[in-house]
């Protein structure tokens, strides 16, 4: 399912969780691991001046610079290339997210493995902390295959995929989220957790007042899931259906936590939201900076690379 | 009666050490190493308290305790987690404890007898 990995980082300790994931993914799975490292945005076209993304210096590039960057990136990861050779290191210039789409295209990635920020990010003002890095959102909402974020500094891959939460909001894109999760709960012969919650945080309906009306909610949400999902399920048994009432993030994280999942499916809807709402109310992204389980981001089914 | 713990871990040489320690200070001991032959195990040996690994060839320490905590006698077992991966107090949120290897051995000893006592 997973032949061809895109790890992309920016080298500093803020990727180290995103590369040990992706490391032991193309690993277990056989597959081909690509790592990217995006190092500057030229200062003007074809100029020999970047600007360093870690840093913000602007740096001369040399004829050897990349090679150097490229050898620092593989020393950096040394112990993890030594239990796993066949990967491949590029080293480029350019804007982050149109370099990481760019070769995802061109090498036909299966799978864009990404941390959900970067290290300048983190050093800014703590509001911030609660936003996902640029780059993540703009691969996320442009990439054809999935992608895998690592967004807590502790999230972990604790020993392959065996307990999948497909998180649905019942939108077509969960639709597609769906899909993908199905058929790597078959791929990996994993426990599939169907899972939605009710959004009582707004209470637009003031259904709060009314504990019957929430749960009549929840059944009627149990009722969905089994006629939206259940019936493309023929011969697979290994399934769990929940619905949970409070803030959709919250208790994705919480029952991402208390199911054991190793790995969390959701789609991500950036694209069809006004900005200022994409960036601090998205449940997906909120869902990647508190799960201590990765995330993958499954996008729109026109651009979803056919598995 | 003694109390017996379970270490679950596929480096010898830690199984070893960890058995002697315990068992010098009272303990009774089973091994399981690793997490595949782990809830087996612990149906026989019924132990008090589990000390486990999580990254071990077959099966990795979380995926053994969450097959345990589907068994109703066994779920409540306290478990210490002890890894040298980094972020491991996040691996299994229920663990009593979580050491990095390397591990103090009075602090392992001040744990398992604040758990399950001497």
């Amino acid at each position: 399912m997973f032949k061809k990995i895109l790890f992309a980082t920016t080298g500093t300790p803020s990727c180290d969780s995103a590369a040990r994931v992706a490391f032991d993914m193309a690993k277990r799975y056989n597959a081909e691991l690509v790592t990217i490292n995006v190092f500057g945005v030229p200062s003007r076209s074809f100029s020999q001046t970047v600007t360093d993304i870690r840093t913000g210096d602007e740096v001369d590039l040399h004829d050897d610079r990349l090679e150097e960057i490229k050898n620092e990136l593989e020393k950096t990861y040394v112990q993890l290339i030594k239990d796993y050779t066949p990967c491949e290191t590029v080293v480029t210039v350019g804007i982050p997210h149109t370099e990481i789409l760019r070769l995802a295209r061109k090498k036909e990635i299966d799978l864009i493995v990404i941390g959900a920020r970067t290290s300048a990010e983190e050093n800014e003002n703590s509001v911030n902390r609660h936003i996902v890095g640029r780059t993540l959102q703009s691969v996320a909402r442009s990439a054809r295959c999935p992608v895998l974020v690592i967004g807590r500094t502790a999230a972990s891959f604790w020993g392959g995929i065996s307990n999948i939460v497909f998180g649905t909001d019942f939108s077509k894109a969960s639709d597609e989220a769906f899909k993908f999760a199905f058929n790597l709960a078959q791929t990996f012969n994993s426990s599939l957790h169907l899972f939605h919650a009710i959004d009582i945080s707004a209470d637009p309906f003031e259904i709060t007042k009314n504990q019957e009306v929430i749960e009549d909610r929840i059944r009627d949400a149990r009722e969905k899931i089994r006629s939206k999902y259940l019936s493309k399920m023929e011969g697979f048994n290994d399934y769990e259906i929940d619905v949970w009432e409070g803030i959709p993030y919250v208790e994705i994280v919480k029952y991402a936590r208390e199911s054991f999942a190793d790995l969390i499916v959701m789609s991500h809807h950036t694209k069809k939201m006004d900005p200022e709402k994409a960036v601090l109310g998205s449940t997906v992204e909120q869902v990647v900076l508190r799960s201590n389980a990765p995330v993958i981001s499954v996008n729109h089914p026109a651009r979803q690379k056919k598995q | 009666m003694a109390k017996k713990i379970m270490i679950v871990d596929d480096d010898p040489a830690i199984v070893k050490y960890l058995e002697n320690l315990f068992k010098n200070n009272g303990y009774e001991t089973c091994v399981a190493r690793d997490g595949s032959e782990g809830v087996g195990i612990v149906k026989k040996e019924k132990p008090d308290l589990i000390t486990l690994d999580l990254e071990m060839p077959e099966e990795w320490g979380p995926r053994f305790y969450r097959k345990l905590s589907k068994e109703k006698e066994f779920k409540n077992i306290p478990v210490i987690v002890i890894s040298g991966l980094s972020g491991n107090k996040y691996a299994i949120h229920k663990a009593v404890a979580s050491l990095t290897k390397p591990f103090d051995k009075d602090k392992l000893l001040t744990i398992v007898k604040e758990t399950i006592g001497e």
